[in-house]
């Protein structure tokens, strides 16, 4: 803070120096706060939802086992040390919901876009700080409402985390039902309108506010990933605001937009006629696949930075990685009705989402073999977050791999709803983005807070974890191939399933050791903001803007101009340069062409002195390479 | 340094009490396993300390040891390092090293998994669509199979190969052209194989009418499910959910007698509810009196629940509860009457309909079944037969299959007795999701004949001359015997 009055340049800086407490760290406009709440929200969140996972993993491994400790933190909800039948829902329906949301989407995307979005751009903050911290405040403020549902007397929302109705629409249905499911309403009601305040910012300062230089084919991986995402979040999540509504006024006002032809046992015949069930899973799926993208994606970007500045090499194929970014978001949105191949749908309405379905396998495999390709011949430095993004790429890999399967409406016929899927999202999305999103915090824990982790509890925490999740999800797949369907409170009704009994105990006691490797990273985050090593301005070495900015945080980012952009962010080991880096905010004259990739070496790249005004000129080289023509 | 000293030894206490937790939460059958081929389902344990528990807590007291001596040695590895500036733990070595064993580690649990697991791969499928699934299943397993071998192994390999050496710098290699093509075409040509033979299957399933399918009505509850086979007039009977009666009529059949006797309890409801609505204050004192006879220490919840009625009673919110009751039983009896002279709903088909608790089918037949849901939406799944529908309230849903090995058939094909055939739920509908299951019986023509002649008419023809359809209204012997008795039904039964 003092160098940067020292500098006094920025009016800003010096006028939110005298800054109260609730000022700076509670109600703060700054996105590197706001990104850091996000965070440690986040986190919290995370941990609560992964206590839930261990909690009914023990009741899936030990279904008669006595623990004691059970009743103790539960009370009536495990009654005699077992876990509540009821109860053992709602875990399940808050687990996926905290993670989904809260976690990976809240977590994942709102910290590292809030944080590197101004700083990778050239940015003082974001286009609107105000609406920036509105966001998090609305998130706060649904997380709390979703905790809240915890002590109300019927329990929190059980119908599983996509809540179908009729069930979750009929409070005689489960308990969970009740006022329950109305706060879970109201949570994700204010997570969208968080989401959304976040993601307009995001959309306007990637567009509006890069520095001079930065053109859009100059951005990072990184904000093409958070641009993306931003777009699908603000196109899909008022439909499921729509979807929400729906279900509100279905519950409280009588209304029949998904009930129709129902008798419930304790109620007898309701009055609803004319709705449809089907109608709600339509709406929520156009959010929930764009959503997979959601979590997906900035994790993706994420690894993107980090292999490149790891493996001191250029990212393999910058225009294929946003083009297959791009694909992805697009495809993403005319994919939904996979997760509806058996629901009643046509089943013609199936062929045509099966085929939209596995085209997007494509863009995927380019992007994997783009990493492959980013690590060969190159000097991989073993930093924990390197390792946590290479996790996620073999994540990616096997999870990925087995959506070709649920993809293909023949072979959902047999996994739907079974173990297999329970073993490819939690692979794809939940494991890959969890290391997309650790990767991130070991990489710019230096920017957030100016030290450094520990690296050796960090290698214990990856390999710790990397290996339990494996051990948990990888024999799923197995369990699903047998039949075994999910949301089973227990498995002792068909005898057959007794013989995977064994199996998941060992999955049971590997999550409690991905939950123990856990308590590392919590120590090692924690301990490390307060007493961590102190970082250099660039510790890792690598190109991006943010690391040009001081180590101490300075309202406005940098004490003096912004800095200029003169080459592409992917300028490692040059062969004309002895460092094996070459920042983009260092002034030189060759532009650099390892991000560019329709130009041929000699050919000199676009020379603009200002920012272009509009994003696209990568899509415009590319549409230029496979059409022959450009619209410019 | 000091400051991090403190910061590894928190750290340790915390691995410590973690595993400490771990290894009292988790009991001791992880380690002592009957053998897993056998489908003998372990009992239940009681929680006592024998000498396999103490074998197992020291095992993992031993596990918390053996981690506490690598980080102490870590530690002083790095204090070490501090101090002579030499570089004890060559961590680059540990973590490139550490990724090949785990490469090789992870390929063995890979083929240990599909060896021994493996077996549990698609179990032969028990239908004939089943085998083209199968057949899809394993081309695709093949394509991704591959591709994940590769990838992964050349993914932990690079991390092993290009780790960073003294000297080293990588190569500047950022774009070619040639192989992004090669490889977005090739998974773009095995995807559209895969797409296009998917889509046959598919549509095979799904799209290709089977003229001689028998059908059968499976109708999922919360938490159960029935069956309905058509009678000897080959056809069903029509049902609608406002005629659903639990005791009398569970899958709301078009049955005359039935559904009128279901009105008039219906009726009584009503009047019993508005007599209650006008007499809510009695019932207020009444209730008070019986409170104020009970206390809390000694009643409980009897109490509490008690006081919850009387409060809600006073704040109108039970007035309001049973005018929605009655509003409700209004509509219902409303929509009854308007149904009751719909000849084409009431043609007495639903008669001799057979309402069973087992499905039973007949090997080599194709059936169709077709799904509707009472209360909210199940999924019926049958693995073995391949086959899965959504039971979603409102509509009707269908899936055709034809069964092709009996149920004994694979008592001996899986040397297992006991096994039997299940259709059981896959879409989460409540607290007893998981207890939500019917047998399925294949068997042969004759077996399923005596079967079928054994189940009961929905209607037992009691006396020959009694006529068959439209019941007349008044007619008491068609009703079934499990009927609510109620007085009333003559008089409304005129009404109508």
């Amino acid at each position: 803070m003092s160098t940067a009055a020292a500098h006094g340049v920025h009016a800003d800086a010096h006028e939110h120096h005298h800054e109260s407490f609730i000022r700076k760290y509670i109600f703060s406009t700054d996105h590197k706060m706001i990104s850091r709440q996000f965070l440690i929200t986040g986190i919290v969140m995370g941990v609560i939802g992964m206590v839930m996972s261990i909690l009914f993993r023990l009741q899936l491994a030990w279904p008669d086992q006595k623990f004691a400790i059970l009743e103790m933190l539960l009370g009536r909800w495990a009654k005699g040390g077992i876990l509540d039948a009821n109860f053992y829902m709602a875990l399940v329906t808050i687990h996926g919901t905290i993670m989904v949301f809260y976690v990976l989407t809240a977590g994942l995307s709102g910290t590292f876009s809030n944080l590197l979005i101004p700083l990778q751009c050239g940015a003082r903050d974001m286009a609107s700080p105000f609406m920036n911290m509105l966001s998090y405040w609305f998130f706060f403020i649904s997380s709390l409402v979703l905790c809240w549902s915890f002590f109300v007397e019927t329990g929190p929302a059980s119908a599983g985390w996509t809540v179908y109705p009729p069930l979750s629409a009929l409070e005689k249905a489960m308990p969970g039902s009740g006022f329950g499911m109305t706060l879970w309403l109201v949570a994700i009601a204010l997570f969208i309108v968080s989401s959304l305040l976040g993601g307009i910012n995001y959309i306007s300062t990637v567009l509006n506010m890069r520095t001079k230089g930065m053109s859009m084919n100059r951005l990072p991986l990184t904000i093409w990933a958070f641009f993306f995402t931003a777009i699908l979040g603000l196109l899909s999540f008022p439909v499921l605001l729509g979807a929400a509504l729906f279900l509100i006024f279905d519950r409280s006002f009588g209304t029949s937009f998904y009930l129709s032809d129902i008798w419930l046992n304790g109620v007898g015949a309701l009055e609803n006629v004319g709705g449809s069930p089907i109608l709600y899973q339509h709406l929520f799926w156009f959010l929930g696949h764009p959503e997979v993208y959601i979590i997906l994606m900035p994790a993706l970007g994420i690894t993107s930075e980090v292999i490149a500045t790891n493996a001191r090499k250029p990212i393999f194929g910058y225009t294929a990685m946003v083009i297959s970014l791009m694909g992805i978001s697009v495809l993403s949105f005319i994919v939904w009705g996979h997760h509806m191949f058996i629901t009643g749908m046509n089943p013609f309405l199936g062929s045509v989402f099966m085929f939209l379905t596995l085209v997007i396998a494509v863009p995927s495999a380019v992007k994997v073999f783009n990493y492959l390709t980013t690590l060969w011949r190159g000097n991989i430095q073993f930093t924990p977050a390197m390792l946590f993004a290479i996790g996620l790429v073999s994540f990616f890999i096997s999870g990925g791999l087995t959506g070709i399967y649920l993809g293909n409406a023949a072979l959902d016929i047999n996994l739907h709803d079974s173990y297999f899927v329970v073993a490819h999202f939690h692979l794809v999305m939940g494991s890959a983005a969890i290391f997309g999103m650790l990767s991130g915090i070991y990489h710019w824990f230096p920017k957030m807070f100016g030290r450094l982790m520990n690296n050796t509890l960090g290698y214990f925490h990856f390999w710790l974890t990397f290996i339990a999740a494996y051990l948990v999800f990888f024999p799923m797949h197995f369990m699903g191939l047998a039949g075994v369907p999910r949301r089973y409170y227990a498995f002792s009704v068909i005898p057959e399933f007794n013989v995977w009994l064994e199996v998941n105990q060992l999955i049971t006691v590997a999550a409690i050791l991905a939950g123990f490797a856990q308590v590392l990273f919590l120590w090692n985050f924690f301990y490390s903001i307060f007493r961590g090593k102190k970082s250099s301005a660039n510790p890792w070495k690598a190109n991006t803007l943010e690391w040009s900015t001081p180590v101490e945080h300075i309202h406005g980012n940098w004490p003096g101009e912004i800095p200029t952009v003169y080459r592409g962010p992917y300028e490692y080991s040059r062969e004309d340069r002895e460092e094996d880096y070459y920042p983009q905010y260092i002034p030189g004259e060759d532009e650099g062409h390892g991000h560019d990739a329709p130009k041929t070496k000699t050919a000199p790249v676009h020379t603009e002195e200002a920012p272009a005004a509009t994003g696209g000129n990568v899509l415009f080289s590319a549409l230029k390479k496979v059409f022959g023509f450009s619209p410019r | 340094m000091k400051k991090m000293k403190f910061g590894w030894s928190g750290a340790k206490l915390m691995l410590l009490a973690a595993l400490l937790l771990t290894a009292t939460l988790a009991p001791i059958s992880v380690f002592a396993q009957a053998d897993p081929a056998s489908d003998v389902i372990p009992a239940p344990k009681e929680f006592s300390l024998s000498t396999a528990d103490l074998v197992y807590y020291a095992y993992w007291v031993l596990a918390a040891l053996v981690l506490l001596v690598i980080v102490y040695i870590f530690n002083v590895g790095a204090a070490s390092e501090k101090l002579t500036g030499r570089t004890v733990i060559n961590w680059t070595k540990v973590n490139a090293w550490l990724s090949i064993i785990i490469l090789v580690a992870g390929g063995a649990g890979v083929a240990y998994e599909l060896v021994y697991h493996g077996r549990y791969l698609l179990p032969d499928a028990a239908s004939k669509h089943g085998d083209s699934i199968d057949n899809m299943f394993n081309w695709t397993f093949g394509f991704t199979f591959a591709v994940f071998v590769i990838t992964e192994v050349l993914l932990f390999w690079f991390l092993f190969k290009y780790r960073t050496k003294e000297g080293r710098k990588a190569a500047y290699y950022f774009h070619n052209n040639q192989l992004e093509v090669i490889w977005t075409v090739i998974p773009a040509i095995v995807l559209t194989f895969l797409v296009l033979r998917g889509y046959s299957t598919w549509h095979a399933i799904t799209q290709t009418p089977e003229p001689t399918a028998k059908q059968i009505e499976v109708f999922g509850y919360q938490f159960g499910w029935k069956a309905r086979y058509a009678g000897e007039d080959n056809k069903f009977g029509e049902a609608n959910f406002n005629f659903i009666d639990p005791a009398t009529n569970e899958l709301g059949l078009a049955i005359k007698p039935t559904v009128i006797a279901l009105r008039d309890t219906l009726t009584a409801d009503t009047h019993r509810l508005g007599n209650d609505l006008r007499n809510l204050s009695a019932i207020l004192k009444k209730k008070a009196e019986d409170l104020s006879k009970m206390s809390l220490a000694a009643d409980g919840k009897a109490y509490t629940d008690l006081a919850q009625e009387l409060e809600d009673i006073r704040n109108g919110n039970k007035a309001s509860e049973l005018r929605k009751m009655m509003k409700r039983k209004g509509v219902q009896i409303q929509r009854i009457n308007a149904s009751l002279g719909n000849q084409d709903l009431f043609n007495g088909a639903a008669n001799d309909d057979k309402i069973t608790t087992e499905i039973h089918l007949i090997k080599d037949q194709p059936y169709t079944f077709k799904y509707r849901a009472r209360d909210v939406i199940h999924s019926a799944y049958m693995p073995y037969f391949r086959s899965q529908m959504n039971v979603v309230p409102g509509m009707t849903t269908s899936f055709t299959f034809t069964p092709t090995k009996t149920t004994k058939q694979m008592q001996d094909e899986l040397k297992n007795p006991e096994f039997q055939f299940y259709l059981f739920c896959a879409k989460i509908c409540g607290s007893a999701h998981y207890n939500m299951k019917i047998k399925v019986v294949v068997e042969t023509e004759s077996e399923y004949n005596a079967w079928l002649d054994k189940q009961k008419r929905v209607i037992e023809p009691a006396q020959p001359e009694a006529p068959s359809a439209p019941a007349s209204g008044t007619d008491t012997t068609a009703t079934p015997k499990t009927a609510k008795n109620n007085n009333t039904r003559p008089s409304l039964a005129m009404g109508h």
